[in-house]
């Protein structure tokens, strides 16, 4: 990952033996996460959007369905794709190319995460003929560390909110497949996520582990452990990013607390989806004021 | 969902086609230096996956706004065109970018980037065929072209695939098996996945951890643990293999010297008689 | 390292939009300050004198031409915009990064339009006595101050295009070593005398002109300002790092609600927030708690 910012040998240092005594230099220790703002169903346009806020790292994304072809592999499935844009926005490096590198990390690991344990087979309305694909784009708008996490968890809610529109009828007429969506737009089915996996990314900063870091913590690590965890506590899937390299009990020790944290996490963000639920469709929308 | 039988699955992967034990790797054959034109390279062959790999010496970074103090890894992973079977074009360029950054982030750790500020080195690797565990096989390629290319590393790297299926994990998987392992099964909190541990074995240090699938935690560490020990195996092997590359080259060097001090010996003599003349 | 004993809880809050907190601060308008936006009209007046952030049209009028307050000093009208890079001006404290090293002189970013400048001609050397800049001393440059290192110096000059000369030769000034920086808006920043601050509970806060504010860990503190080039990398202790971080912390409470950061307004943050714990001043319920505690005292 290109460094977001730089930092002088005393300020790392201070950060490092700060994390040492497990106090970070916001107050909190090592594994506290700052607050996140949430909110869904923020666009119109798609079926499915969310908003996600971490301090400074501000998380958008959409989810579209398309009618698809199923895979040959798998004729029963729908698909599942992700998009990852770092924009200009966030940082002036990310222009032109600048931002793929970062962009394709992030949705290799989404698509990872997502691959093995999500469940494709209710995108499916006709084998071998027709299937929903989710288009979930996410868009980067503001970068203050944590990535991986933000944007993992930005899309759950996203898939969350995601609505498919309900098929009336769906008939074979000699090779193609035609279906028919209902007109009501209130009738639609909605995602079920309870297997969506969130991504929990380690920062290794000097022999311990912090979770949600800042980016002045993130240039003060040598490697970053990220594991998909799903709400269950297993995981799906797992990286490192950095350039530095692990022990196998170091690695153990990264997946322990992922797990907690992961699951934990899981929990306030189901139940914060929940909560907006009930505050029905007629609540104030924030969107970026 | 047709689910899938898990038993059937683990049947299937219970007695392995070729007839190997679940901890039994294929047959291993390496070659170095198989470019003349490049720096460095490796060919490398684990039952039918072939792989070969070439290392370019640093060069200068292009177009670069700031210095930087540490050298750059770039790393090409590409499959030629009649390597695989059934994957389609769209979803093979992805795969190949993400292991590209896999293979960089795998053999980043050894290489001491220190040593060729602001340099590049690009390795390029081509899987000639893949019966399963090309990655594995591409980074232990990788590996060797890079000490072949005399850039210093802190050790040599090695990599394993295994594959999980509830209480059964494998290693070094064909094509086949590695389908099997990412099947979907229809019992929920089954074991399975797969791992592809990229070691440097003399530190005991995991360089890269990459695994998909859906375990558990514990299993996953300790399948881990598991591999670390494969590991070991694999970089005795490594050494030995670039042990004897080095004897080979030293001589046929002592070789070619003395065939050219004949020459030389028979230079001297011809100027001594052409005076003469 | 054992996770064991970290089990403490640690709670993860995550918050509906629904639900977020308004920082603004109940503030009557000061019906002084006039507000104005690009190509507002000013004054059809000829006697003006035409300021930054204004242009006169081609029918002699004086317009804004960026979005911000008024200020007019006698006859000269400029428009100052609400948020800006740093304009830096001479006899300005300004905390910087060093971005280059180049030969004979430093670049620095001090958040103005143009890197800064420091000439190795403008630093104070270890050995202190002023002395002829050698070869050797340019040779040395990285190994007094490298692409990283803050530095604390005073605007000297403005070069032709705009860019900043600094120099260190005040022995307040040099390079910083242990703590955190902000970086903030300069228009955050209180213009006053003084931004050197030891405040009462042993930090040091360096305010600078452009917006970057220092808080210093070094118990030392006159370590750094010797001119000193020698870094100190000892363990800070706990309390001199709650401190810190706690102070951090407030100032950002302030910052959110734009309140003017002086060595007042932080004090006064610093106290009103011991009522809670230094992790609580970063959910927004709290951080806005302390700024309108700290805004009531201040009007006060």
């Amino acid at each position: 990952m290109s460094e977001l910012v730089s930092l002088s040998l005393p300020e790392k240092t201070f950060i490092l033996h700060g994390i040492d005594v497990n106090f970070r230099n916001d107050g909190r220790s090592r594994l506290d996460c700052r607050p996140i703002e949430l909110q869904t169903k923020i666009m119109d346009q798609v079926n499915g959007s969310a908003k996600l806020k971490i301090d400074d790292t501000e998380i958008l994304v959409g989810v579209k369905v398309e009618e698809d072809t199923p895979d040959e592999n798998s004729p029963s499935e729908g698909k599942l794709e992700f998009f990852v844009d770092c924009s200009a926005n966030a940082n002036p490096i990310f222009e032109g190319k600048g931002g793929d590198e970062l962009a394709t990390e992030i949705s290799d690991a989404l698509s990872l995460a997502y691959k093995d344990v999500f469940d494709l087979t209710e995108l499916c309305i006709l084998p071998s003929k027709k299937c929903w694909k989710l288009y979930v784009d996410v868009l980067i708008l503001a970068c203050g560390g944590n990535l991986f996490d933000a944007v993992a968890a930005a899309v759950k809610a996203a898939l969350y909110s995601t609505e498919i529109p309900q098929v009336k009828d769906a008939a074979v007429d000699g090779v193609e497949a035609d279906i028919f969506v209902s007109d009501d737009i209130f009738n639609s089915v909605k995602l079920d996520v309870k297997n969506a996996p969130l991504l929990i990314s380690l920062c290794k900063i000097g022999d311990n582990y912090v979770v949600d870091p800042t980016p002045e913590e993130e240039v003060c690590s040598s490697a970053t452990v990220v594991v998909a965890v799903m709400p269950n506590g297993r995981t799906s899937g797992g990286l490192k990013t950095g350039y530095g390299s692990l022990m196998v009990e170091t690695w153990r020790k990264a997946i322990q607390i992922a797990k907690k944290v992961g699951v934990q996490l899981n929990n306030e963000i189901m139940k914060a989806l929940e909560e907006e639920e009930k505050l029905g469709p007629n609540r104030a929308l924030f969107g970026f004021l | 969902m047709p689910s899938v039988q898990a038993t059937s699955i683990k049947e299937q992967l219970r007695n392995r086609e070729d007839g190997r034990k679940h901890d039994e790797f294929r047959k291993m054959s390496i070659k170095l230096g198989v470019v003349t034109q490049v720096k460095g390279s490796a060919y490398i062959e684990m039952g039918d996956t072939k792989v070969i790999c070439s290392v370019h010496p640093p060069r200068e970074i292009h177009n670069k706004v700031s210095f930087s103090p540490e050298g750059e890894l770039f790393v090409e992973f590409k499959y030629a065109l009649f390597a695989t079977t059934d994957k389609r074009d769209a979803q093979l360029e992805k795969e190949e970018q993400n292991y590209s950054s896999i293979m960089k982030r795998a053999l980043e750790p050894a290489v001491c980037r220190n040593e060729f500020p602001n340099f590049q080195i690009d390795i390029y690797v081509r899987v000639l065929d893949d019966n399963g565990s090309a990655l594995a096989a591409a980074i232990i390629a990788a590996s060797l072209a890079l000490a072949n290319a005399s850039v210093p590393m802190k050790g040599i790297v090695t990599a394993v695939t295994a594959g999980i299926h509830d209480d059964l994990v494998l290693y070094d998987l064909t094509v086949e098996e590695e389908k099997l392992c990412s099947t979907k099964v229809s019992k929920e909190n089954l074991d399975r996945g797969i791992i592809m541990q990229a070691m440097l074995s003399q530190y005991n240090q995991i360089t890269e951890p990459f695994y998909s699938g859906n375990l558990d935690c514990d299993v996953l560490c300790d399948t881990m643990e598991a591999l670390q020990k494969a590991s070991e195996n694999i970089h005795l092997l490594l050494q030995e293999t670039l042990l004897k590359y080095v004897n080979k080259t030293l001589e046929q060097d002592r070789e070619s010297k003395s065939v050219n001090k004949k020459l030389e010996a028979m230079d001297v003599n011809n100027t001594e008689k052409e005076p003469k003349k | 390292m054992s996770y064991t004993e970290e089990n403490g809880e640690s709670k993860i809050l995550v918050r509906l939009a629904n639900n977020r907190i308004d920082h603004t601060l109940p503030v009557q308008q000061d019906p002084r300050t006039a507000f104005y936006t690009p190509g507002e009209e000013i004054s059809t007046q000829p006697d003006f004198l035409r300021g930054h952030g204004t242009y006169m049209d081609t029918q002699q009028v004086l317009r804004a031409s960026v979005a911000g307050n008024l200020e007019r000093v006698n006859k000269l009208i400029s428009v100052r915009p609400y948020k800006t890079r740093y304009q830096g001006e001479i006899g300005d404290v300004v905390i910087g990064r060093i971005t280059e090293v180049q030969q004979k002189r430093w670049k620095v970013d001090t958040n103005a339009k143009l890197d800064s400048a420091l000439l190795l001609s403008s630093v104070n050397l270890p050995g202190g006595e002023l002395r002829r800049r050698s070869a050797e001393d340019e040779q040395a440059m990285r190994r007094y101050l490298q692409e990283g290192d803050v530095v604390c110096a005073e605007v000297q000059s403005i070069f032709a295009d705009g860019s900043l000369s600094l120099h260190t030769r005040v022995l307040k000034y040099g390079k910083l070593s242990q703590g955190i920086m902000m970086k903030l808006s300069p228009s955050m920043i209180k213009r006053q005398k003084q931004h050197f601050h030891n405040l009462a509970n042993g930090a040091v806060l360096i305010l600078g002109n452009n917006g970057n504010v220092w808080i210093g860990a070094s118990q030392s503190g006159q370590d750094s300002s010797q001119g000193g080039f020698t870094q100190d990398y000892s363990r800070i202790d706990q309390e001199n790092r709650e401190v810190c971080a706690r102070l951090q912390n407030c100032i950002r409470c302030l910052v959110k609600s734009n309140i003017l950061l002086s060595d007042t307004s932080v004090t006064y943050a610093y106290e009103e927030s011991m009522k809670y714990e230094i992790k609580e001043l970063i959910q927004d319920e709290v951080q806005f708690n302390v700024a309108l505690l700290t805004h009531q005292r201040l009007v006060a």
